[in-house]
């Protein structure tokens, strides 16, 4: 059904995803590309409206009986952004009673933190912090800097993954609330992203380009993840996929309910992301995150191609703020000038040029056998 | 180029980040040269009127801005002793100022402040009055930060563009063609220090 | 009427930021560049950055850091710790800095303050003031760290830093601090009755209402608060946090 690529460019009739976000993106006859139909059968895939709430009223009876006599029963990461806050308004809708975790890698813009506060306070919600050790994130982040592979978010990701993780053994909680959907968040090329439970990854990265020790950073691995979820039977619920999301509405929502303030961009409520989206991954990558999230929008029929590409065609980053934060992130990171446009010069590496995670046959292919006999015993669920 | 006059008193560095925050190109300098070069100049100041004159009278400046600022009429903006300094004379030491605007410099008066302690020290919210560029656009309900035990007294209400009240009404803000000056420190008061920051350096 | 100025402390340790209770044990807060930019944002009245371990470890002034941290602020900052010497106190304000905070050089050299006060204004110079019960229930002054103890009286002390040039006196209830049970107030009001320049409390506050009742019950000019300005809500996870209201009287 689709075609092969030649080199020259080329834009999905239907979307804004094009050869320059995916290399290896295929459009069909008609030109669609093939996130299209990965986001249809997304979609498909979701039960919203009134059976969605039906099933997300039943999970929340589940839970509720799960943490009857705890003091919560489930848990949530709250970064003030749209999706968290949206997942906190359905949480207190539900009748639930999560413990909301937020992060702190240094980098919190202060609109981030006051909508955090706001919907903490107007809800009621209990807030656990856990605030990295600000010395060791940065001997990280300059590490995959150096390193030039392309997805520094992923070691936020690892320590929110690994953090949840534990709280939720420490507080005895069966359910997280997490706020991907299907939306705004389908496409995803493979090739922007680095599987955040990898911590053989972060450590082998860390390993060529860190200085300082990682004594504090929160490390786990896919094995832990699965003894939670096989073993104490954690479940991870995507709460918005259940319901029917529009963004536009749901800002308004939370505007007007919670007091919640607009970013003027996805995920611009850390300063290090804004940065991260507006300037490194366009300038080194070549990647423009929007054309993802805005095809996905353009796909469920929230916006129009048009619209979409009026978007596209404002800079990513407003110059004034774009100045302002060069200066802070240089101020934080501890770089100068010329030491970070050399990083920004150097051609992007994959992460796979590291070592990375792998099921312990591939590690050692002399298991194998033992690997078959063990899975045949124990199936993966 | 925004020249901060450096005669060894002030907030200079705090001006300075405040101009790069704006996106207003400033240096601190004593420099003759640079000084003469600038389009605009700062004369901040902390601290005892008779050190500052006597650090002015030092730094060699005094002709020069004597001639940049009343001859050729470039545009300058005192902030706190800078601009108590432009004044004719200083209750503090006694002392002679620079003489530039019609006002002397008084120690706040004890009958008036029904109490209140010296130095006023905090953020008030100014009166704007009459007509001044450095008020362009400023945010509502404007406030600076204040830090003084002795304030401008104006013969010429017409030169005042500001007042607070601190125990009674006292002139903090004046103008007299090219000769700006504030009692409040414009680099530590937010985003309205900033607005004034700015319309200065869009003079 | 006058704006209560409401001032946020941040204690600082090797580049980080650290919040104690009673002086004592200390937890991770944060990076204090993204913090003091974070108060700047939500337009903190003035912010008192405090090495507060400095003294006690022996450590001086780590001068490049805090102009760092300094170039996030416009508003009044204020640095204390291991300043003992006029020429340390000129690299603060070179930094950035309005206000120096000195405690420990004070018991063996009180005329520092006037050293800085002639050439930079008595309003620049902070005289912190750690008090403390010792063994007999006696409110005492401290010194290093609330360490060491003396034998000052807190009011006698208080007169004493004022009549050698003190533009302020930063007063702290050490068993009060990080407990979020409120300012000692009996403390406050024989300290700012005792002297005519502007008495900062600190040490205990948990609310709004705490600050009313330093000011109006104990005299205070300004009022200081640490714990409640990095954590959310006593017992809660750390979030940066200011005020929108203001308190006039």
């Amino acid at each position: 059904m689709f075609s092969a690529n030649d080199n020259s460019y080329r834009q999905c009739s239907l979307s804004v995803m094009d050869t320059i976000a995916d290399p290896d993106i295929r459009f069909d006859e008609n030109g669609i590309c093939n996130y299209y139909y990965e986001y249809k059968k997304a979609e498909a895939g979701l039960r919203t409206g009134e059976e969605g709430w039906k099933e997300l009223e039943a999970l929340a009876a589940e839970m509720k009986a799960a943490g009857k006599g705890l003091p919560y029963d489930c848990i949530m990461g709250l970064s003030g952004g749209v999706d968290s806050t949206y997942v906190a308004w359905l949480a207190k809708k539900l009748g639930l009673r999560p413990l909301a975790v937020h992060f702190d890698n240094g980098w919190n813009s202060e609109l981030a933190v006051m909508n955090i506060e706001n919907i903490i306070n107007r809800l009621g919600f209990d807030l656990y912090t856990y605030v990295i050790d600000w010395n060791e994130f940065r001997d990280l982040q300059l590490a995959y800097l150096k390193a030039s592979v392309v997805d520094i978010e992923a070691i936020t990701d690892h320590a929110i993954f690994a953090t949840l993780y534990r709280l939720s053994g420490e507080k005895k909680i069966k359910y997280f609330l997490n706020g991907t959907n299907v939306q705004t968040e389908n496409t995803l090329p493979k090739s922007w992203i680095h599987p955040k439970s990898d911590h053989v990854n972060i450590k082998a990265i860390h390993k060529v380009y860190g200085e300082l020790p990682l004594k504090t950073f929160p490390f786990s691995n896919a094995k832990v993840k699965r003894y939670y979820q096989e073993v104490m039977g954690v479940r991870s619920v995507s709460v918005i996929n259940y319901v029917d999301y529009n963004k536009k509405q749901v800002k308004e929502l939370i505007q007007k309910e919670l007091g919640w303030r607009d970013y003027g961009g996805k995920h611009y409520e850390s300063v290090w992301t804004r940065f991260y989206q507006g300037y490194i991954l366009p300038e080194k990558f070549k990647i423009d995150k929007r054309k993802a999230h805005l095809s996905d929008l353009i796909f469920g029929g929230q916006i129009t191609k048009a619209e979409a590409l009026e978007e596209l065609a404002k800079p990513v980053y407003d110059p004034k703020q774009f100045k302002i934060d060069y200066e802070f992130v240089l101020k934080k990171l501890g770089l100068t000038a010329s030491e970070f446009d050399a990083i920004m010069k150097a051609p992007p590496r994959s992460h796979y040029d590291f070592d990375y995670e792998k099921p312990i046959d591939e590690r050692y292919p002399v298991l194998k056998p033992i690997k078959t006999i063990y899975r045949t015993i124990f199936p993966v669920k | 180029m925004l020249a901060i006059i450096n005669y060894g008193l002030g907030n200079l560095t705090s001006i300075r980040n405040m101009c790069k925050r704006i996106g207003v190109e400033a240096e601190i300098t004593a420099d003759p040269g640079l000084i003469e070069s600038a389009d605009l100049l700062v004369l901040p100041g902390v601290g005892h009127f008779k050190k500052g004159m006597e650090n002015l009278h030092d730094s060699g400046l005094r002709q020069l801005l004597d001639r940049l600022v009343l001859g050729e009429k470039k545009p300058i903006l005192g902030i706190c002793l800078g601009a108590q300094l432009m004044t004719g004379h200083s209750e503090e030491g006694d002392t002679t100022g620079l003489g530039w605007v019609d006002a002397d410099t008084i120690r706040f008066r004890d009958a008036g402040l029904n109490g209140l302690k010296v130095p006023h020290m905090g953020w008030r919210e100014i009166t704007l009055a009459g007509e001044n560029p450095l008020w362009a656009d400023l945010p509502p309900e404007p406030r600076f930060y204040f830090v003084h035990s002795y304030h401008f007294r104006f013969r010429q209400p017409s030169e005042v563009t500001g007042t607070a009240l601190y125990g009674y009404e006292f002139a903090c803000a004046f103008r007299k063609g090219n000769i700006y000056g504030t009692q409040f420190h414009p680099e530590k008061s937010h985003k309205f220090g900033m607005k004034v920051l700015e319309n200065f350096a869009g003079l | 009427m006058s704006q209560v100025r409401i001032i946020p402390v941040l204690l600082l340790k090797n580049g980080g930021l650290y919040k104690t209770v009673r002086f004592g044990k200390d937890n991770y807060v944060g990076d204090p560049i993204n913090t003091v930019k974070i108060f700047n944002e939500k337009e903190a009245d003035e912010l008192v950055l405090l090495d507060y371990h400095a003294t006690l470890d022996k450590r001086a002034p780590d001068f490049s850091k805090i102009a760092e941290i300094a170039g996030e602020a416009f508003m009044p900052m204020a640095y204390g710790g291991g300043i003992t010497q006029l020429d340390q106190a000129r690299k603060v304000f070179d930094g950035g800095f309005e206000k120096v905070v000195l405690n420990s050089v004070l018991f063996n050299n009180l005329s520092i303050l006037e050293e800085i006060g002639n050439i930079y204004g008595a309003q620049s110079v902070v005289a912190s003031v750690d008090v403390k019960k010792n063994l007999f229930g006696k409110l005492k002054v401290y010194s290093v760290s609330g360490t060491r103890k003396t034998d000052l009286d807190p009011v006698e002390w208080a007169k004493n830093l004022e009549a050698a040039g003190a533009g302020e006196i930063f007063l702290n209830a050490v068993d009060r601090d990080g407990t979020w049970e409120g300012y000692d107030i009996p403390l406050l009001r024989a300290v700012s009755s005792a002297v005519k320049i502007p008495v900062i409390a600190c040490g205990g506050a948990g609310s709004m209402a705490d600050f009313e009742k330093a000011v109006r019950e104990g005299g205070a000019s300004a009022v200081a608060a640490g714990s409640m300005f990095v954590y959310q809500r006593k017992g809660m996870g750390v979030l940066v946090n200011f005020p929108a209201q203001k308190i006039k009287i």
